[in-house]
C-alpha cells in the first residue's frame, strides 16, 4: 500500500503543477485594459484593422461568416485610432491592447508555438486564416510598407501608422510583393 | 436468435454503412441525437453486450471529449472566461458536446456492427472479390473480443501462480502490464497461425467453392430499398441546405421548416429501423406464445 500512496502523491503533484500554470480570468478582467492617456509629450502610433479583400471575394467566404456582424459593409473593423506607444512595444503589443480596449475578438499563436519565434495572428473579429479561400490570412503594414518581420519582432517608432489588412491571395491583393519574392520593387 | 441477425449480410452492411456515413459527416445536432439514441436503443434491445458495465467507459469518454474541445478551440462570440489569455467560449463547449455525442454514437454503431456482422458474414460478402482484405478485416474485427478473452485467461493463470495478487493498485497495474506484454506476442503468433491455416485450406485459390446459408429474400430487398430511400432523402436534404447548421462563430438558429423536418424524420426512422425490427419480432413472438 505504500506504493499506492506514492502514486497518488505523484498524481496530485502533476495536477497541482497544471493548475498553478493556468490563469483563469473572467471576461471583465480580460477586457479591463489600462490605456495610457495621450499627453502632448507621449509617443503614439495609429492602428487600423481592415478587411476590404473579403468584400471583393465574398463568394469565397465561409458561409457561416456571411453577415454584417463579422464582415462590416465598409470593411472597417477598427477605424484608425491613436494609441500610446510604450517603451519596447511591438506591433503585436499594440494590436493586443487595441483589440482588448475595443472588445474585438482576436486569436493568435504564441511566439513559442511556431518555428519563426514570432506571434502569428490566426484571426481577428472571427475572420480566421483560410476563412476566405486557401490563400487568406492577416498581414500588417507600417507606414504603407510590409515589414518582413513577425508582428512581435517589429518595434514601431513614434508616429508610425500600423494597418492590419486581410488578404485573400497571399498578400497580392493588399499590394504586398515579398511573398512572391519581389521584395524591394 | 435476434431478428436483425437474420437479415442478409449485404442488406445489413448497406444499412450500417449508410447510417454511419450520415452520423460521421453531418454534424447537425438533431441528426447526432437520433444517431446516438438509435444506436443505444439497438444495443439495449438486442442485449448486445453489457452496455451497463460499459457506461464506465462511455461516460468518462463523453466528458473528456466535451471538455477538450473548448480548451483547444477558441472561436465563438460568447466567451465564458479566459484561460491563459485565451477565451473558453460557449460555442466551443456546445460543439464539444455535439462532438462527444457523435463519437459515442459512432462507437455504439461500430459495436452493433461487430455484433451483427460476424466473421462468416464478412467473408461471405467480400470473400470472393477481395479474399486477402476480407480475411484481414474479419481478423481485425474479432481481434479485440478475442484479446479480451485471452487476457482474462492469462491473468487468471498469473493469479493462480500467486503473482501480483496484492491489493495495491501499483502492483495491479504492473501485473496488467506484464499480462499485456505476453498478450502482444501471443496475438502476433495467433494472427500468423490463422493465416497459415487459411492458406493450408486453400483459401482464396481459384476454383475453390464456398457454401453459405444466406439467401437474399423479399424482406431483405424491402429493407435495403427502404434504407437507400431514407439515405437519399437525408443526403438530398443536406445537399439542398435544409439542415445547414453552424457552430462557429455564432450558433445558427435552429430552422425548423417542412424540408428540415422531413430530413430529421427520415433519419430518425433510419436510425431506429433495427430497433423497430427487433420490437416487431419480439411482439410477434409474444403473440404466438400467447396463442399456445
Amino acid at each position: 500500500m505504500k506504493k499506492d500512496i506514492l502514486a497518488i502523491f505523484a498524481i496530485v503533484l502533476i495536477i497541482a503543477v497544471i493548475i498553478n500554470g493556468t490563469e483563469i480570468q473572467s471576461v471583465e478582467e480580460y477586457y479591463l485594459t489600462h490605456i495610457d492617456d495621450i499627453t502632448p509629450e507621449s509617443e503614439t502610433v495609429t492602428i487600423s484593422i481592415r478587411c476590404d479583400a473579403v468584400l471583393d471575394n465574398y463568394d469565397d467566404l465561409d458561409e457561416n461568416l456571411r453577415s454584417e456582424e463579422f464582415v462590416p459593409p465598409d470593411g472597417e473593423i477598427l477605424p484608425p485610432t491613436e494609441y500610446v506607444l510604450r517603451d519596447g512595444d511591438s506591433v503585436f503589443d499594440i494590436l493586443d491592447r487595441a483589440v482588448r480596449h475595443d472588445r474585438i475578438q482576436m486569436e493568435y499563436q504564441g511566439a513559442d508555438k511556431n518555428k519563426f519565434g514570432s506571434v502569428y495572428i490566426q484571426g481577428i473579429n472571427y475572420l480566421y486564416e483560410f476563412s476566405c479561400g486557401p490563400l487568406s490570412g492577416w498581414l500588417y503594414k507600417v507606414n504603407g510598407q510590409f515589414p518582413n518581420y513577425g508582428c512581435s519582432e517589429y518595434e514601431p517608432k513614434d508616429g508610425d501608422v500600423i494597418e492590419w489588412v486581410y488578404t485573400c491571395d497571399l498578400g497580392k491583393d493588399a499590394g504586398c510583393g515579398w511573398l512572391q519574392g519581389r521584395q524591394g520593387e | 436468435m435476434k431478428a436483425f441477425d437474420e437479415i442478409d449480410p449485404v442488406a445489413a452492411a448497406v444499412y450500417f454503412v449508410s447510417v454511419m456515413l450520415v452520423g460521421m459527416f453531418i454534424s447537425a445536432p438533431m441528426i447526432q441525437l437520433f444517431s446516438l439514441l438509435g444506436a443505444a436503443a439497438f444495443c439495449l434491445i438486442g442485449g448486445r453486450g453489457e452496455i451497463k458495465s460499459d457506461l464506465g467507459f462511455y461516460i468518462p469518454m463523453f466528458i473528456m471529449i466535451a471538455l477538450i474541445n473548448p480548451l483547444f478551440s477558441h472561436n465563438g462570440v460568447t466567451p465564458l472566461f479566459f484561460l491563459n489569455g485565451n477565451p473558453v467560449t460557449l460555442e466551443a463547449v456546445i460543439y464539444g458536446i455535439v462532438l462527444a455525442v457523435m463519437m459515442t454514437g459512432i462507437l455504439l454503431w461500430c459495436r452493433n456492427f461487430t455484433k451483427v456482422m460476424t466473421s462468416d458474414k464478412l467473408l461471405y460478402i467480400m470473400g470472393r472479390a477481395v479474399p486477402a482484405l476480407s480475411l484481414t478485416v474479419s481478423m481485425a474485427l474479432r481481434f479485440v473480443p478475442m484479446f479480451k478473452r485471452q487476457m482474462k485467461k492469462v491473468s487468471a493463470a498469473q493469479k493462480g501462480m500467486g503473482l501480483y495478487s496484492s491489493k495495491s493498485y501499483t502492483d495491479r497495474i504492473r501485473g496488467a502490464l506484464r499480462v499485456f506484454a505476453a498478450m502482444v506476442s501471443w496475438s502476433l503468433e495467433n494472427a500468423m497461425e490463422t493465416s497459415c491455416a487459411m492458406k493450408a485450406r486453400g483459401y482464396g485459390l481459384k476454383g475453390r467453392t464456398n457454401f453459405a446459408i444466406f439467401r437474399f429474400t423479399l424482406r431483405d430487398c424491402i429493407f435495403t430499398v427502404t434504407t437507400l430511400l431514407l439515405l437519399a432523402a437525408v443526403i438530398g436534404g443536406y445537399a439542398l441546405g435544409y439542415i445547414d447548421f453552424y457552430y462557429y462563430p455564432r450558433i445558427s438558429a435552429a430552422d425548423i421548416n417542412a424540408g428540415s423536418a422531413a430530413v430529421y424524420v427520415s433519419f430518425a426512422v433510419m436510425a431506429f429501423l433495427p430497433f423497430m425490427i427487433e420490437v416487431k419480432e419480439a411482439l410477434k413472438w409474444k403473440y404466438f406464445v400467447s396463442k399456445i
